[in-house]
């Protein structure tokens, strides 16, 4: 069941196997449809409500803890919805008296605390202008809450690497490519990272910054980023390196 | 008019950084417009045009009606130009924005009042029936610069459009349909076409804005040009003050740019006129 | 394009008002012409007299213009956080043209243009980061029109915000130049406006720098150099 697409509406088939499934995002329980196996007879077919696929994507599944199952539909959205423990990009769009307001491309703005900063205390604490690009991660997201960002790791206290990005150019691109970015496995960052020295923080709100060292690399990263993301460029290393020869140049 | 958010200020920052060593954020040069594309459609008069990810489908539709009393040889010509939510989120359906205001007016002034159609052509019989054209603009995409790009769809649809043939017995009028008689293009006195320029505070004015670049500029100045080496429109509302030269200076790189942007619209009408068979019988 | 029933410039070298050809028109500059701005009135009436107004009249056109503010917005989203918003309201009160003039209301396209020009060419030139989260609102009310309308709302708003004691870096002149021929003309009056090319320019007279430039008929590039210069010199004038 590596590549499945699946279309919102269509009816997931479930492995019996495993103890416990967890449906993670694009999939739901739907209540007026049940499922009905060709061999049950109209009697016994009330039972069990149908698992449905609500996106369309490819659907996809990994193993959890203590047998469990996790299933989830990989799409391709551009909206962003908060989801906890995500990396995101936000733009600081207004200061209160207890923190900040920010932008994450979502439906509604998200709160970050002033004393959610590495060693920020009530006296000392981060004096950021609106108009600043914070790296932050979620901490609460639920769906009748605004959702709040912090720029510390609370079990550390430590940035671990969030907080104000000065310098650099923030792009945004689809949600697909972001989660694609980040995973080991993906060709670009380190075929970019060959050539051109760069830093780089990915959100999974469909935001991407980086800094290099002049402009015309940076502008270079943006073009190759945003090539991939819309197909003009294969993310495969060849397509790639030529790309940054031919941007270079 | 709902209010974007502003971009970060690294955007700006970067911007203005790069400007400085004259670059710009796709790779163009300064005065390099992006690249012009033309998709005529299936009917005549029918020309989708896209710069960029910026895009405007234009559409010339005829009917006769009668002239207004007090200029009974001239036709009509409605330019129709409303930007719905479709080009991005920040327009709204009713209420017109200040862009939006501009656009149209630009349009009409850039279009409509250089007479760029001879509307006496248009005449059928004197005071009893003119031909009554309506340009409908949709804008269907916008990443920065619709006008101009509103500019040449326009253009290029009424240059692609042909109206009927029509023949006059007495004071009886006979449209012939195009299977019977070749329909006949518009009298075109002259194709203008706009140019966008921004400015920024203390650098070199970039040429056809992408959104971010027009979002983050002190001012913009828009001219409509002809390959005659006219200016039939100039407009620069506020903004940046500039010298005289300055002006001088980009009005001079657009009459180059305009004579290019006019080949290329012509060369393109020529090819897909190649590809039409028209048919008389 | 000139199929016109007036004569621009007669053999003798006059205009059709008996002007020569760079010759402004009678010019009268009015400050804090509001009626509700005076102490007395406003103390009555208790509403809020307008911060600063002017009246200008340059021939038969004269345009009044109030300024509010800084002030509240009145919309609350449209603030901005670290400047000053500008609202500008363009109004033409019915009997101001005479002839047939078509009606002119509120939405009217061309009247929401001058109030983006106005609106455009004057927030570079006010200090607006000096008042954050504030508004300055301009009402324009053309009370009769006889050709350049534009020109001398932005004098009359350059006057006005002047009265109203807002800070700004330079103020503002402007003035309509048209062609006849070869012979370039000043200040139009209506009937030259209607027939001949028109430029519209707006300019800093400390800098010289052009804030704003207008332009609707077809006309040579080579052509547009010289009215261009002209206007700037003639506005430094002034």
């Amino acid at each position: 069941m590596s590549s499945t697409l699946v279309l919102p509406g269509e009816a997931i088939p479930l492995p019996s196997s495993s103890k416990s499934i967890i449906l993670g995002p694009g999939i739901a329980a739907s209540s007026s449809r049940t499922r009905t196996s060709p061999s049950d007879d109209a009697s016994s077919s009330s039972s069990t409500p149908a698992i449905i696929a609500t996106r369309l994507g490819v659907l996809s599944s990994a193993k959890g803890k203590e047998k469990s199952e996790q299933f989830w539909v990989e799409g391709n959205s551009k909206r962003y919805i908060p989801a906890q423990k995500d990396m995101v990009l936000g733009t600081i769009i207004a200061r209160h008296a207890e923190g900040y307001r920010v932008d994450l491309g979502s439906a509604q703005m998200a709160s970050l605390e002033a004393l959610a900063f590495e060693g920020a205390t009530k006296r000392s604490k981060p004096n950021l202008k609106v108009g600043t690009l914070v790296y932050a991660r979620v901490s609460l997201a639920n769906r009748d809450m605004e959702p709040e960002v912090e720029c510390f790791d609370p079990n550390t206290g430590k940035a671990e690497g969030f907080g104000e990005l000065k310098g650099g150019l923030m792009i945004t691109c689809s949600l697909q490519l972001c989660r694609q970015l980040l995973t080991p496995k993906f060709p670009l960052l380190p075929t970019l990272a060959a050539s051109i020295p760069f830093e780089i923080a990915v959100g999974l709100n469909g935001r991407v910054w980086f800094k290099a060292g002049t402009v015309s690399e940076t502008v270079t990263l943006k073009r190759i980023v945003e090539g991939v993301d819309n197909g003009d460029i294969g993310a495969e290393k060849g397509d790639v390196e030529q790309a940054i020869k031919d941007f270079l140049a | 008019m709902v209010r974007e958010i502003e971009p970060p200020s690294v955007q700006k920052e970067f911007l203005l950084a790069a400007l400085a060593e004259s670059r710009r954020l796709d790779g163009r040069l300064p005065l390099e417009m992006r690249k012009v594309d033309y998709i005529f459609g299936e009917e005549l008069g029918c020309v989708e045009c896209r710069l960029g990810k910026t895009a405007v489908l234009a559409q010339v539709t005829a009917t006769i009606a009668k002239p207004r009393d007090d200029r009974p040889y001239e036709g009509f010509l409605l330019i129709n130009s409303e930007i719905g939510p479709m080009a991005s989120s920040v327009y709204e359906s009713g209420r017109a924005s200040d862009d939006e205001v501009m656009i149209t007016r630009l349009l009409e002034k850039s279009i409509r009042r250089t007479e760029a159609v001879d509307r006496e052509a248009l005449c059928i019989i004197a005071g009893e029936k003119v031909w009554h054209l309506r340009l409908t603009l949709h804008f269907l995409s916008d990443s920065g610069n619709l006008l101009d790009c509103a500019a040449m769809a326009g253009m290029a649809a009424l240059r692609h459009f042909r109206k009927p043939e029509v023949e006059v017995i007495g004071d009886e009028v006979i449209i012939h349909s195009p299977d019977e008689r070749a329909p006949v293009p518009l009298a075109i006195h002259h194709t203008p076409l706009c140019l966008t320029f921004a400015y920024y505070e203390n650098l070199q004015p970039i040429l056809d804005p992408i959104h971010l670049e027009a979002t983050l500029c002190a001012g913009t100045l828009t001219l409509t040009l002809n390959a005659q080496r006219e200016i039939c429109v100039l407009s620069k509302a506020g903004g940046t003050p500039l010298a005289a030269d300055e002006i001088m200076g980009v009005v001079r790189v657009g009459v180059e740019r305009v004579r290019e942007m006019v080949k290329h619209l012509e060369e393109e009408l020529e090819k897909d006129k190649s590809t039409r068979v028209v048919e008389v019988r | 394009m000139s199929s016109s029933r007036l004569e621009i410039l007669n053999d003798g070298g006059l205009r059709h008002d008996a002007r020569r050809p760079y010759e402004l028109r009678s010019t009268s500059f009015l400050l804090s012409t509001s009626s509700s701005s005076s102490t007395s009135s406003s103390s009555s009436t208790g509403l809020t007299p307008p911060d600063g107004s002017s009246t200008v009249t340059q021939g038969l056109t004269s345009v009044q213009v109030t300024v509010f503010g800084p002030r509240e917005p009145r919309q609350r989203s449209l603030a901005a956080h670290d400047r000053a918003t500008v609202a500008v309201e363009v109004g033409v009160v019915p009997w101001a043209s005479s002839g047939s003039g078509a009606k002119r209301t509120r939405g009217d396209k061309r009247l929401q243009e001058i109030g983006a020009a106005i609106r455009q060419t004057f927030e570079p030139v006010i200090m607006t980061h000096l008042y954050p989260r504030s508004e300055i609102a301009i009402n324009v009310q053309v009370l009769s029109a006889d050709g350049g309308i534009l020109p001398t709302s932005i004098n009359a708003t350059t006057l006005a915000l002047i009265d109203a004691g807002i800070s700004l870096l330079d103020y503002v002149t402007s003035i309509s130049i048209g062609l006849h021929l070869l012979q370039p003309l000043l200040d139009l009056s209506q009937p030259e406006e209607m027939d001949l090319p028109t430029l519209v320019v707006a300019s800093l007279p400390s800098s010289g720098k052009i804030t704003l430039a207008q332009m609707e008929t077809r006309l040579h590039v080579d052509r547009f150099e010289e009215m261009l210069t002209l206007g700037t010199d003639e506005e430094g004038r002034r």
